[in-house]
């Protein structure tokens, strides 16, 4: 495959030290995170003079969740070669393991509250009962799902944050990497899969309130109380914490010897099955890893959006989220954040109406129309002409300097 | 029209906080309709209805002698930027009131934001019910005054005895059959009489769905459809009726989201005699409607459009809104919403709508006959039903009820005497 | 305007045989009504009519047989056409004095107002001061089924099948007279099969005479049509109920086991509901029994706050049960108890057991056939479908089966010819010429896309089918988008020509619309079309030879890049006419390819990449395996989808190069 892209050359007794040393734009992006997160904080209505509104710190946080999932795609595709187009799938199923309890437990403090005001107090069935009313009400149904057992336990739905996506990975990548499934196949089956997830969800027998998904989520249970100028600060930090410790991860990942086989599976995965390496070992520890990063992005982000429903999986946000990382730049995890960043605040800034629109005289471009032209042609442009995205431009700027 | 920018407003918006929420002139109206994406098709019309009624407005003098002026942005379909921009209109432009949403998703989404801001939002389209918000006007059906009405003309007017509940599988139409089972259930009819099937949005494979239903027929029962069926799939049910003959006269179908606008460009000559369930059709022989299509049709700049329910509901909150702020003499949300309470308007169908303390409102039933120009012959029209939150008809709403003015709760169980809570489900 | 009133009567419908009696009454009632007058009047339906006003002018299924029934008796001149006219929605009423008139339009929303008895024009006015009465679908059958016995001799043939139509939808013992009498008088033979027919279902259902009913009712054995299965079923009906014993002369269907036809909370609660057991005090009653009867913030000795719990909340219960304040708790031994001292059983509605075996047997017959119809029906639609999702992937299956190249845009070209058909259409009025304009400019336009993309994008690309993937979905993005600024968000629709408008009925059971028929064929016959290209052609010979050594096929005289472009504008065009069919039955919106693109992709996969009937191996196998799990779940279509998903991944897991795996050099890789 005629990538080209600036490798590392990571000696097998490369330190720590080392580690940061061969690899500056860790160092860097570590720098400017901190800075980032410090401007914001300093400008936020929470916690500063309230410059940026807390509606902006929101977005920037979705954003930052949005960089760290790109990593981890920039992982499995950029270093490893494996086009998953199912990622948000792991994202979507990381939100939905913590809004559950998300909406459980604030619906049990609403019942609790309320039913403890009656003249004698409830018994636990019914409570559990009314939260079901309350939860699964609007969906024309009172009985709690069996998935919702422990919903009330912040400590097992953390745990199922991590595990759902990561088994989900884990088998359905035993499956797809045993039967030698690569290249277009496995793209379109890791599709296949987040179709049906979608499809799935959707149902309102899954007990997750099929298309009307979780929502109310942003309000914190045990923090109902604190405005959400504060809140979105909370889930600010945790996200660019995320960001950046899955930055580090990942960079010290694709660094050592570990990188180098996996570079060497997607450039060439036959050689290195030769060269007596297991490959589908190596794949699968990669798409596993990532699917759980992934799934944390999820359970960071939907907090902060709000609401998740199953429209959030469908095949056409993972294919964004590759388009994301193309134009950010494959095979470089910076490239990926500047894809992810600058690609949806282009478009959440174009489509919300907020650039204006260009009157040519004759015809009236508004960009709510046509931006998705001109993302989609923009992409075709890039895959063309610039198969090193963004991130291309900082290859100029270095090899620039003496 | 103002757009202001996500990015750009940080500024105004730090320096616009601490200002007091009396009538500043322009008065800004929010308008919350998706311009893109697959409910752009409906909600397209509503911000245009929106924008016409800002116009007239104006020109009557506007609102305690300010201007109206409408902000407008585009949540584009996608739930999550439902609560993202009311989150925006609320804290960044400052709207005093917004209208906006048409699928209850998209409202559910933005439920907590505005429980949380304590804004004002009206809500045009008929829904699933079990919902009352201390922030909310519902201006659109809930279940007692489209579905139940239509059952009941199914069970009397049409002696139906075995029922096809067919929807598309989200919030309303689950909420809807629960209730109507349990309704028909009570009503007599057996369990094994009602046929329910879900389908998903945009479903086009209806044959063997259609299939199901006339096969109905052989148990000897009048069998007619209730169709919660939405958007786009629509086209592929009537086509699939038509060409496999199923008359109104042997299956009638009833459908609670299929009005003017989807019928619009459908040829309706195989589906005339079907019917529909609403609070307005254009058809509607009124001096007030007349008006009112006249101006639409002069606002658009195109006598084809067609006009329909929600157009109407905007119609009515409009100007409730209007006069509510004139009596409250302010734009505050919380004087506002008490002189919301009782307010009256002329329907467009006849007689007069009513605001109640429950935020719903009490309006006329009417169902109408598709004809082969795809307007309805309204056959059946009632006196003012009002609204009500909670259906009686489901087990975990019958003691519940909703009155803001006289008990402040949306969501009163009148069997503990308790509010169980002041906040809405999302 | 006319208005209802929300609460009707509740009242179930009226059959004639009520009716006689409803005339006898109004013939009592206007021999002393203003009716009276009506022979000295110049007015009489007028008359008439005005004494049932109200009935007539806001008519409801209740109260319209009185009306009929009074109207009839009067049998004022012109009774029987004021009748049908008021069916047909031609009778308004003047909102002034709430006389009725037939109207005829005039200029200027007018409306000439055409006198009920003389038939003279008397005032031409406004539409607004009338209202037109708008009798429901439930009060036009009322009135059809009144004038039946007028239309069944009427000399219209069309006329006379419509009554029989109306005898069809609403059957009634007294229509057995009055059509047997208009049987004999028939004359065309058409008619009177159909009259045939319906006397005896009539017969099956209402004969007086058992012998004759049973005859009839043997003559409907194995009759799998929808209104002989109605009529057996009718004659069927049951209703529950229960007895210390089982009355003598109730004809029971079956006996309900407490336990286990029926649960035992179930039972009991039909006897407590009639009032022959004590309720039972369920969770919630004790909870409210236990909250009025707090005392000092206790409840029967047990402190409030430890009322957690449903034992401490039944003890507390037993305190106030023993101190006689509340009803008394039932045990399940209790229950039991109490259920044992009733039958539990379904009543026939029809006493006469002979009939209701009969009957039973009847039906019973229809059973087999009744299967195997319905699974034939199943896969007529299974079949529809997979040639619906062979149309979808057929030009896939040679783009990426034969060429290799991923074209995600390849949805969005259906769409286009989907949408190039709604242009014409609405350039065309006439369905059928615009339909053969349709289907080659589909092609034209999809075959001119498809080779203007192969030549900017796709040829650049051939070395790394991932890029290819990609900026195809770029280009699939932006033509989405593009269609949605052209035409809208709002969801044409194609309409079919009158011609394949209908159904093809084999019986009551199977019916398949046309155009999936049409749909059929025209997938048969692309399938023997690209087979013949491919097989029997110089261009399908160059292809294969392109597509499994290019360089060896170049140094042979062939153009590499021709043959690309042409295979790729073969395959697009393809798909640009299976949008113009798929258009026909669903919908056409900007999202129509987005929504087959997967399955397409996994048709293709399924049966086998390269493989042209390994594409119609994979429909099959997908249309089929929906509808099956459609079966087994019908009330949920998502499931099916999802399963059907699923089972495509597993299935992949298994057989990784589909169904019919090339072999050999073929194979590639």
């Amino acid at each position: 495959m005629p990538f080209d892209i600036p490798r590392t050359t990571a000696t097998p007794a490369a330190s720590k030290r080392s580690f940061l040393h061969e690899n500056p734009s860790v160092l860097w992006f570590m720098g400017l995170l901190g800075v980032f997160t410090l401007g914001v904080t300093i400008l936020s209505e929470g916690f500063g003079i309230g410059l940026i509104s807390t509606n902006l710190v929101k977005i920037l946080g979705m954003t930052l969740c949005l960089c760290l999932i790109a990593i981890a795609m920039d992982v499995v595709w950029g270093y490893c070669g494996i086009l998953s187009l199912g990622h948000f799938a792991f994202f979507g199923l990381g939100g939905y393991a913590i809004g559950m309890w998300l909406m459980y437990a604030r619906t049990e403090i609403n019942i609790r509250d309320s039913l403890g005001r009656g003249t004698i107090p409830p018994t636990e069935l019914e409570v559990s009962e009314a939260v079901a009313a309350q939860i699964f009400g609007v969906v024309g149904s009172s009985d709690l799902p069996l998935i919702w057992t422990f919903a009330h336990s912040l400590t097992f739905q953390l745990a199922m944050i991590v595990l759902v996506p990561g088994l989900l990975a884990l088998i359905f990548g035993w499956l797809a990497f045993r039967s030698r499934v690569t290249g277009v196949y496995l793209s379109i089956l890791t599709q296949a899969m987040t179709l049906a997830l979608s499809l799935y969800l959707f149902q309102n027998d899954t007990g997750l309130r099929g298309n009307n998904g979780l929502s109310g989520l942003q309000n914190i249970p045990g923090a109902l109380h604190v405005p959400q100028s504060v809140i979105s600060m909370w889930f600010f930090w945790a996200s660019a914490f995320a960001l950046g410790a899955g930055y580090l991860l990942f960079a010290w990942v694709v660094a050592g010897k570990f990188g180098s086989v996996i570079r060497a599976i997607r450039d060439n995965e036959a050689r290195v099955r030769f060269l007596g390496y297991n490959v589908e070992g190596y794949k699968l520890f990669v798409f596993t890893i990532t699917a759980v990063v992934s799934g944390i992005a999820g359970a960071l982000y939907y907090p902060q959006a709000g609401i998740i429903n199953p429209a959030e999986i469908a095949p056409i946000a993972s294919i964004y989220l590759a388009v994301w990382v193309a134009i950010g730049g494959r095979g470089r995890l910076y490239g990926a954040v500047i894809g992810a960043a600058f690609v949806s605040l282009l478009s959440s800034w174009l489509t919300g109406g907020g650039a204006p629109n260009i009157d040519l005289g004759f015809y009236r471009i508004v960009w709510t129309d046509w931006w998705l032209v001109l993302l989609g042609l923009g992409f075709v442009a890039v895959t063309l002409f610039f198969p090193k995205g963004i991130g291309g431009l900082f290859d100029y700027l270095v090899r620039k300097k003496p | 029209m103002i757009k202001k920018t996500l990015l750009t407003t940080a500024t105004t918006a730090a320096l616009a906080s601490a200002a007091p929420a009396l009538a500043d002139c322009p008065i800004q109206v929010g308008v919350l309709h998706s311009l893109s994406g697959s409910m752009a098709i409906s909600e397209t019309t509503l911000r245009d209805v929106m924008l016409m009624l800002v116009d007239q407005q104006n020109a009557k003098g506007g609102v305690l002698g300010c201007e109206l002026e409408a902000v407008v942005v585009d949540p584009a379909s996608d739930w999550p930027l439902f609560a993202e921009l009311t989150r925006q209109l609320l804290t960044v432009n400052e709207v005093d009131v917004i209208f906006g949403a048409w699928t209850s998703v998209s409202r559910k989404a933005l439920l907590p934001v505005l429980e949380e801001l304590n804004g004002l939002f009206f809500y045009p389209v008929q829904y699933e019910g079990q919902e009352s918000s201390r922030n909310v006007f519902y201006t659109g059906a809930a279940p007692n005054q489209q579905a139940i009405p239509a059952v009941d003309y199914f069970l009397e007017e049409l002696g139906v005895e075995s029922f096809a509940l067919l929807g598309t599988d989200y919030v309303y139409p689950r909420t809807t059959n629960a209730i109507l089972e349990s309704y028909l259930l009570s009503k007599g009819i057996a369990a094994e009489d009602i046929f329910v099937n879900y389908t998903p949005f945009g479903h086009a494979d209806w044959s063997t769905i259609v299939s199901d239903v006339i096969g109905l027929g052989a148990g000897g029962k009048q069998v007619g459809v209730i169709s919660t069926i939405n958007g786009d799939a629509n086209i592929g049910f009537y086509t699939e009726l038509a060409a496999q003959g199923v008359s109104a006269d042997d299956i009638p179908v009833v459908a609670f989201s299929v009005g003017e606008e989807e019928l619009s460009g459908l040829d309706t000559s195989r589906l005339v005699g079907h019917l529909a369930a609403w609070n307005y059709f254009m058809s509607a022989d009124t001096p007030e409607n007349d008006e009112f299509i006249a101006a639409w049709h002069e606002f658009i700049g195109d006598e084809n459009r067609v006009t329909n329910d929600p157009m109407e509901a905007h119609y009515i909150g409009f100007n409730m809104w209007v006069q509510a702020v004139e009596q409250a003499g302010t734009t505050d949300v919380d004087a506002v919403r008490e002189a919301m309470w009782g307010q009256e308007f002329p329907n467009l169908t006849g007689g007069m709508a009513v605001m109640n303390p429950n935020h719903h409102l009490s309006k006329p039933v009417l169902i109408g006959e598709i004809r082969a120009d795809g307007q309805f012959d309204i056959i059946s029209q009632t006196e003012e039903v009002p609204g009500e939150a909670w259906s009686p008809f489901l087990e975990d709403s019958a003691t519940l009820v909703s009155d803001w003015q006289e008990l402040e709760c949306g969501m009163f169980d009148t069997a503990t005497e308790t509010c169980v809570q002041l906040t809405s489900n999302y | 305007m006319l208005s209802m009133h929300p609460t009707f009567p509740i009242e179930r419908s009226l059959p004639m045989s009520r009716l006689l009696l409803l005339i006898a009454m109004f013939a009592a009632f206007t021999m002393t009504a203003p009716l009276q007058a009506q022979d000295a009047s110049s007015t009489p339906l007028q008359d008439a009519l005005q004494s049932v006003q109200a009935d007539v002018a806001s008519p409801s299924r209740s109260t319209v047989p009185q009306v009929l029934a009074a109207l009839l008796q009067a049998d004022a001149p012109g009774t029987v056409d004021f009748l049908r006219a008021w069916g047909d929605r031609a009778v308004y009423v003047r909102d002034a004095d709430g006389l009725f008139f037939y109207a005829q339009d005039a200029p200027d929303r007018m409306l000439t107002l055409i006198d009920i008895d003389s038939g003279a024009s008397v005032a031409t006015t406004s539409s607004r001061d009338l209202s037109q009465i708008r009798p429901n679908a439930g009060v036009r059958r009322e009135i059809n089924a009144a004038l039946v016995s007028f239309e069944l001799t009427h000399p219209d043939p069309a006329r006379r099948i419509a009554a029989l139509e109306t005898i069809a939808r609403s059957p009634d013992a007294d229509q057995i007279i009055p059509l047997t009498a208009a049987r004999d008088a028939e004359t065309d033979t058409r008619i009177i099969g159909r009259m045939d027919r319906l006397l005896d279902l009539l017969n099956a259902r209402f004969a007086t005479d058992t012998a004759t009913r049973i005859d009839a009712i043997e003559g409907l054995r194995g009759d799998i049509n929808t209104e002989a299965r109605r009529v057996l079923n009718q004659t069927l009906q049951t209703r529950a109920e229960f007895a210390s014993e089982i009355p003598a002369g109730t004809n029971v269907a079956r006996i309900r086991t407490p336990g286990e036809d029926i649960s035992l909370v179930d039972a009991y609660a039909t006897l407590s509901d009639a009032g022959l057991a004590p309720p039972r005090p369920g969770r919630n009653a004790i909870r409210d029994a236990l909250r009025a009867n707090v005392v000092d913030g206790e409840v029967g000795g047990v402190p409030v706050h430890l009322l957690t719990t449903d034992e401490r909340r039944r003890e507390a219960y037993r305190a106030l049960q023993e101190a006689g304040i509340v009803a008394p708790l039932v045990t399940e031994a209790d229950m039991r108890a109490a259920v044992a001292e009733y039958v539990f059983f379904d009543a026939y509605l029809e006493a006469d057991p002979v009939v209701t075996d009969a009957a039973r047997d009847s039906l019973d017959s229809t059973r087999t056939a009744i299967s195997f119809w319905q699974f034939a029906s199943l896969s007529l639609d299974a079949l529809s479908l997979a040639s619906i999702f062979f149309l979808a992937a057929i030009g896939l299956a040679i783009t990426f089966g034969v060429m290799r190249v991923i074209n995600m845009a390849h949805g969005e070209f259906i769409m286009m010819g989907a949408y190039t058909g709604y242009v014409v259409q609405t350039v065309i009025p006439n369905y059928t010429t615009s339909l053969v304009i349709a289907l080659p400019l589909a092609f034209a336009v999809t075959f001119a896309a498809g080779v203007v993309m192969e030549r900017l994008v796709i040829r650049h690309l051939y070395t790394r089918p991932l890029e290819t993937l990609l900026a195809t979905f770029g280009i699939s993005i932006a033509l989405q988008q593009l269609a949605k600024n052209i035409f809208g968000t709002q969801a044409r629709p194609l309409t079919a020509p009158d011609w394949l408008a209908g159904a093809i009925q084999v019986n009551d059971v199977v019916s398949v619309a046309s155009i999936r028929v049409a749909i059929f064929v025209m997938a048969l016959g692309f399938l023997l079309m690209l087979l013949y290209i491919l097989n029997r052609t110089r261009l399908g010979l160059e292809v294969r030879a392109v597509t499994q050594n290019p360089g060896m096929a170049a140094s042979m005289g062939i153009n590499p890049d021709r043959i690309n472009m042409l295979t790729f504008g073969l395959g697009s065009g393809i798909a640009g006419v299976a949008g113009v069919a798929i258009g026909l039955v669903a919908q056409v919106t900007s999202e129509m390819g987005a929504n087959y693109i997967v399955q397409s992709f996994m048709t293709v996969v399924v049966g086998g990449v390269g493989s042209v009937f390994g594409t119609l191996a994979g429909a099959t196998l997908i249309g089929f395996l929906q509808k099956g799990i459609e079966w087994f779940n019908p009330a949920n279509t998502l499931a099916a989808q999802t399963f059907m998903v699923l089972f495509i991944i597993l299935f992949i897991q298994f057989r990784p190069k589909g169904i019919v795996a090339l072999k050999g050099r073929a194979a590639g890789d």
